[in-house]
């Protein structure tokens, strides 16, 4: 007899509660007619195997290209091994050719199932199923290691408390991100980690926090949280997207093809900068002139 | 608004931060110096030396300034500033030959990664022990075209000159319009 109900009585962290208690092994289906949005979620003995976003299904290999870990090159030539010895899961097969370490590989896995997973604790209401004994399907991305359910919890009832203050800055990943006009005195003296470097560098008043993300590597809820630091620092603003400003798909919605998700460059292909305009550049000297 | 960039870079203490504190209008983010301590580099938590100022050209362009980390292990924050960069002022320390090689690298690395325009600025030209532009082009074996410019970072009218031979530099390769 599947468990039936809805996100509105029984949120998704009391779910994950009963399941880690209930040692439980079966899928939750979460279904959100009002934005017409899905999601199943693997358990086996209480601890987390896979997550599925049926509407931006993602495979392993897929993952991995996305994230710069494989090549396609790489990707096909396991994917042939794997057609050969029909068995073998594609991630240690992978792990055999050398392409990516073993943890490395896992860490990659982890990191997008509990993603996912703390987007689903935004989910204020959404009808639910659980059914014991259901299994992911063979190719959809499954954590090597079942994962524990604690802290998946402490830490998605965590962002849902952050991401309320946020979204009263960002309403959404696709707002615009650009330097305010004039910096506030606040903003003087400001150290930066690395990852906030690299969102600041990339900030140009044209990227959505969607796209940085995906330009990065980082997730929108990572990038998100920094760019909010920003604006109270007094930074940056984020504007909505105007009509020349089309807003993105989310980053794993753009890796549906096999190759079809944009790489690091090599530092041997030097990209191809178109030159500005002379008027520009005029009215640039012509302002340092007069400084 | 409208914003343009320009990319500030040399090895570590060529005299980056100073470059962007004399002419830009508003120092927005200076991060703290941790150069010498290579181990605190590794960590995470470390912070990247970068710098970043602003000059308004008018009410709808802006021009920033990024200062690159020094610091090889930020090579990757090249390929990121650079990008859609109108040009690149490399400073060297002209009284430290030391740094010569890693200047080289450098510029050797925007080049491979996208070709723009580039200019050095000799920076420290008021010392004594400082090499001249001329001995500096040999040293840094840069071809006739790239120019060497006199600078001295902490006046604001060398900076001032050295982006002016920069945006003459841009507007050799700048497109009509």
């Amino acid at each position: 007899m599947p468990l039936v109900g809805n996100l509105r009585d029984f949120a998704l962290h009391d779910f994950l509660y009963l399941v880690d208690r209930g040692y439980k092994t079966g899928s939750l289906m979460l279904n959100r007619p009002s934005t017409d949005d899905a999601a199943h979620l693997y358990f086996d003995k209480g601890k987390l195997l896979s997550v599925v976003r049926p509407q931006r299904r993602e495979r392993l290999g897929e993952l991995l290209i996305r994230l710069g870990k494989v090549s396609p090159q790489q990707l096909a030539q396991a994917l042939q091994t794997q057609q050969m010895n029909n068995a073998r899961p594609l991630g240690q097969i992978l792990v055999e050719h050398g392409v990516i370490g073993q943890r490395d590989l896992q860490f990659c896995i982890q990191q997008q199932i509990e993603e996912t997973v703390y987007e689903l604790f935004a989910w204020r209401d959404g009808e639910f199923k659980f059914q014991a004994g259901q299994k992911p399907a063979p190719d959809d991305v499954q954590s090597l290691v079942p994962l524990p359910v604690e802290n998946l919890i402490m830490e998605g009832v965590r962002r849902v408390d952050e991401m309320s203050r946020i979204k009263e800055r960002i309403p959404n990943n696709d707002m615009i991100v650009r330097f305010v006009d004039r910096p506030q005195e606040k903003a003087a003296n400001i150290n930066m980690t690395a990852d906030e470097w690299r969102i600041f560098a990339r900030i140009n008043g044209r990227s959505s926090i969607n796209e940085i993300a995906d330009k990065i590597g980082l997730t929108p809820y990572a990038v998100s949280h920094i760019v909010f630091g920003f604006i109270t620092a007094g930074l940056v603003e984020v504007t909505r997207p105007t009509g020349g400003q089309s807003s993105k798909a989310p980053v794993a919605a753009q890796a549906q093809r096999v190759g079809s998700t944009p790489t690091r460059r090599s530092a041997a292909e030097p990209a191809y900068v178109e030159p500005p305009k002379k008027s520009l550049v005029a009215r640039l000297i012509n302002r340092i002139r007069g400084l | 608004m409208q914003t343009v960039k320009m990319v500030i870079s040399g090895a570590v203490n060529a005299g980056k931060t100073e470059f962007i504190r004399s002419i830009s209008e508003i120092e927005v983010v200076s991060t703290e110096r941790k150069a010498t301590d290579e181990t605190r580099l590794l960590k995470k938590e470390t912070t990247v030396a970068m710098d970043f100022g602003r000059i308004t050209i008018a009410n709808d362009l802006v021009l920033h300034l990024f200062g690159t980390p020094g610091q090889r292990r930020f090579d990757f924050m090249w390929e990121i500033l650079s990008e859609g960069a109108l040009g690149l002022v490399v400073v060297v320390d002209s009284t430290r030959p030391e740094t010569f090689r890693e200047t080289t690298r450098i510029v050797e690395f925007f080049n491979e990664m996208r070709p723009a325009p580039y200019i050095i600025a000799a920076n420290k030209q008021d010392k004594d022990t400082a090499w001249s532009p001329d001995e500096l082009r040999l040293a840094l074996r840069l071809p006739e075209q790239v120019k060497v410019v006199p600078c001295i970072a902490t006046q604001r009218d060398s900076c001032k000159n050295v982006l002016l031979e920069l945006l003459y530099e841009i507007m050799e390769t700048a497109k009509e319009g």
